[in-house]
């Protein structure tokens, strides 16, 4: 600290005998607790704790009664030489298993997700504004965003897989292409197209000012539920051989919940 | 009142409960900052929270509930541990003697796996949850990272699990799963390889895979979550106490 | 002082936090090395070796044979010849059954199709067609080496074995 600004603190906060306290330091940011009025905050012994023992009281209380309904399931000893049909993933990688139907593993299985990964981890440096900090959705406008994302990607991706299964480049165009061109690049372009689209739309109608915030609300949303799309359409949709049935009519007796 | 009885005033003023406690009767301001700054599990908490962050509809208690479910998956998990042998010749057999002859030992099978899913769903749903709240802007950008690296782990114990029962079902998943790991440029075949023991899924994958599952990725959850509900604190409490008035009526 | 000076000049204290810190940093370094070893798996033994598959006469020309012992199925053409398909799909490693009516190799995990002559993808997402295994002929008995499975991107006459 320079010799100036200590002589203004010194005028501004002049020392005396008579007090028991002192300065001992200038806080520049806002404290958290200023302005917010004496009221808005309560000590969280014991009201948090008994939040929390209620909480976990649930939790349990859910659990047991579910395991008390329904068993873990538990098929036949594992046999190397003989691969159930259909083989499926634990749930949470069906979305995954679901992409690598309709493109070269390498996409579906490394680089989308990889790149779903960076994107998150990038979130917070990407957006650096403070604006609507603990506020759903920030705005009117990113509720809007999310709302009509979320419309868009539950209607175009399951389309995407579906379209994609009755027609697929890779068979159509087999010996047409190389597999590159069929397995990769086409599917893998409209994926990214599709992912991007709301991203674009958001950025061209807000003329310029469309906040970094909202252009991630729009790709996250879409990329969260495409994910959600995606692995629904594994898990119920698909049966024996990975085609596609109804859930409630799949052939050979095959239940999607088995694979629970 | 609880504290009149004589005979807990009796124990509260033993010297006993004294030297475990260094704080009196949690009752007032001072006695109830110091029950959660002198106990190593309370002090994860802030000494006092904003009233909106407790409110059930902005957080919907996801975070909590994924670690509840941690605890719960742990505590069965150790159970678990008591009857099964990670060998291909035993493993599917003691699933079964579990769930036929152990007492409560399907119950305790059918929580661990239902555990696991709940733990999975929370954590992705507290994630969705945060994002949208915004709530992994500057202070709290660090804390977002170990969040993304917890879902990771969560994944990764939940799916090493999934091939300890040793059926069809866990035998066909994991060389998928292990399979698409194949794929990935130069680092990806040996990567596969390290996590089976080999080339297919077998003994050495089953083992590799029970001591990533009980030891490895548990060890590294506690402390990753611990550092992740510590960092809630220092980083202000959630964000939801950030909300000034004007923001609100915006 | 000068930069130059800055350099030649290392305090009796700086060179002991940098001692120290260097110590610690290949202390970390050597234990991730060993432990990179130290996981590598040992792949020999069991399935992996030079499996006997049986007489050249005891599979018929145009036949297709799953030996279990080895994995593989044993394709004998019209002319004669050999050629071993490893049952692992290309595509995520599932066993492949070998379906009669359909004279191919159908995954059913994600549904890839391989013929049965050439061991080409002919459907679904296998990005190259069934592994082979070198075989070899020798007193009219057929010889697998299961250890040395062979990658390739297409089907070629050399791959056959004759006895």
């Amino acid at each position: 600290m320079t010799e100036e600004k200590d002589k203004d603190e010194k005028e501004a906060f002049e020392k005396s005998s008579g007090k028991t306290y002192s300065l001992v330091e200038m806080v520049k940011a806002p404290l958290t607790m200023v302005d917010k009025g004496p009221d808005d905050s309560i000590f969280s012994f014991p009201i948090v704790a008994i939040w929390e023992a209620i909480l976990f009281l649930g939790m349990m209380v859910f659990l047991i009664g579910f395991s008390l309904i329904k068993d873990a399931p538990l098929e036949e000893l594992a046999n190397p030489l003989i691969t159930t049909d259909p083989a499926k993933a634990p749930w949470y990688f069906m979305g995954l298993q679901e992409l690598l139907e309709h493109m070269h593993p390498f996409f579906a299985g490394v680089a989308l997700p990889g790149a779903l990964v960076v994107f998150l981890l990038l979130i917070p440096y990407l957006d650096q504004s403070k604006a609507g900090i603990g506020r759903w959705f920030t705005s009117e406008r990113g509720k809007l965003i999310t709302k009509w994302s979320s419309i868009y990607a539950m209607i175009v991706f399951p389309a995407f897989a579906v379209i994609d299964y009755f027609f697929p480049p890779r068979e159509i165009f087999r010996d047409v292409f190389p597999s590159w061109v069929t397995q990769s690049l086409i599917p893998v372009t409209i994926l990214v197209v599709l992912a991007f689209l709301p991203v674009f739309y958001v950025w061209k109608k807000g003329e310029g000012k469309a906040t970094a915030r909202e252009l991630i609300i729009a790709l996250f949303t879409v990329m969260i539920v495409a994910g959600f799309a995606l692995t629904i359409i594994g898990f119920f949709f698909r049966g024996p051989g990975f085609e596609m049935f109804w859930p409630w009519d799949m052939p050979a007796g095959y239940s999607p919940l088995d694979n629970l | 009142m609880l504290r009149n009885n004589p005979l807990v005033q009796k124990l509260v003023n033993s010297s006993v409960w004294k030297s475990i406690f260094r704080h009196g009767w949690p009752d007032n301001p001072l006695d109830r900052s110091l029950i959660m700054t002198q106990n190593v599990f309370l002090h994860l908490h802030s000494v006092k929270v904003s009233k909106k962050s407790l409110k059930a509809t902005y957080s919907f208690g996801l975070g909590l509930l994924t670690t509840f479910s941690f605890l719960e998956l742990t505590l069965t998990g150790i159970l678990l541990m008591f009857y099964y042998v990670p060998s291909v010749e035993r493993a599917f057999v003691d699933i079964v003697e579990l769930q036929t002859t152990v007492p409560f030992g399907q119950l305790l099978r059918n929580m661990h796996r239902w555990g696991a899913h709940l733990m999975v769903i929370a954590a992705v749903l507290h994630m969705v949850r945060v994002f949208f709240t915004g709530a992994y802007k500057k202070p709290r950008e660090f804390n977002w990272i170990v969040g993304v690296i917890l879902l990771l782990l969560t994944l990764g114990a939940s799916f090493t699990g999934y091939l300890l029962p040793w059926d069809q079902l866990s035998f066909w998943a994991i060389t998928v799963g292990t399979s698409i790991a194949g794929y990935a440029p130069v680092i990806g075949p040996p990567m596969q390889k390290i996590l089976l023991g080999g080339a297919e899924v077998g003994q050495e994958s089953l083992v590799r895979f029970y001591a990533l599952h009980v030891m490895v990725i548990p060890t590294f959850l506690l402390l990753l979550i611990s550092i992740h509900l510590w960092r809630v604190r220092k980083d202000g409490g959630m964000a939801a106490s950030e909300i000034s008035d004007e923001n609100e009526a915006a | 002082m000068t930069e130059n000076q800055n350099k030649t000049k290392l305090s009796r204290h700086q060179f002991l936090g940098i001692a120290w810190f260097g110590a610690l940093a290949t202390l970390v370094g050597e234990f991730f090395a060993g432990l990179l070893v130290f996981i590598q798996p040992n792949l020999e033994g069991g399935f992996g070796g030079i499996v006997r598959a049986g007489k050249v006469e005891e599979f018929l020309p145009g036949s297709v044979n799953l030996v279990q012992a080895g994995r593989f199925y044993l394709v004998r053409n019209g002319e004669g010849g050999f050629i071993a398909y490893w049952q692992r799909c290309t595509h995520l490693g599932c066993s492949v059954p070998y379906e009669e009516e359909q004279a191919a190799f159908r995954c059913p995990c994600h549904g890839s199709v391989f013929d049965e002559h050439t061991g080409e993808v002919t459907g679904g997402p296998a990005p190259r067609p069934m592994d082979i295994f070198p075989i070899e002929i020798t007193d009219g008995e057929v010889f697998v080496d299961t250890g040395n499975p062979q990658e390739r991107s297409a089907f070629s006459d050399d791959q056959i074995a004759y006895g």
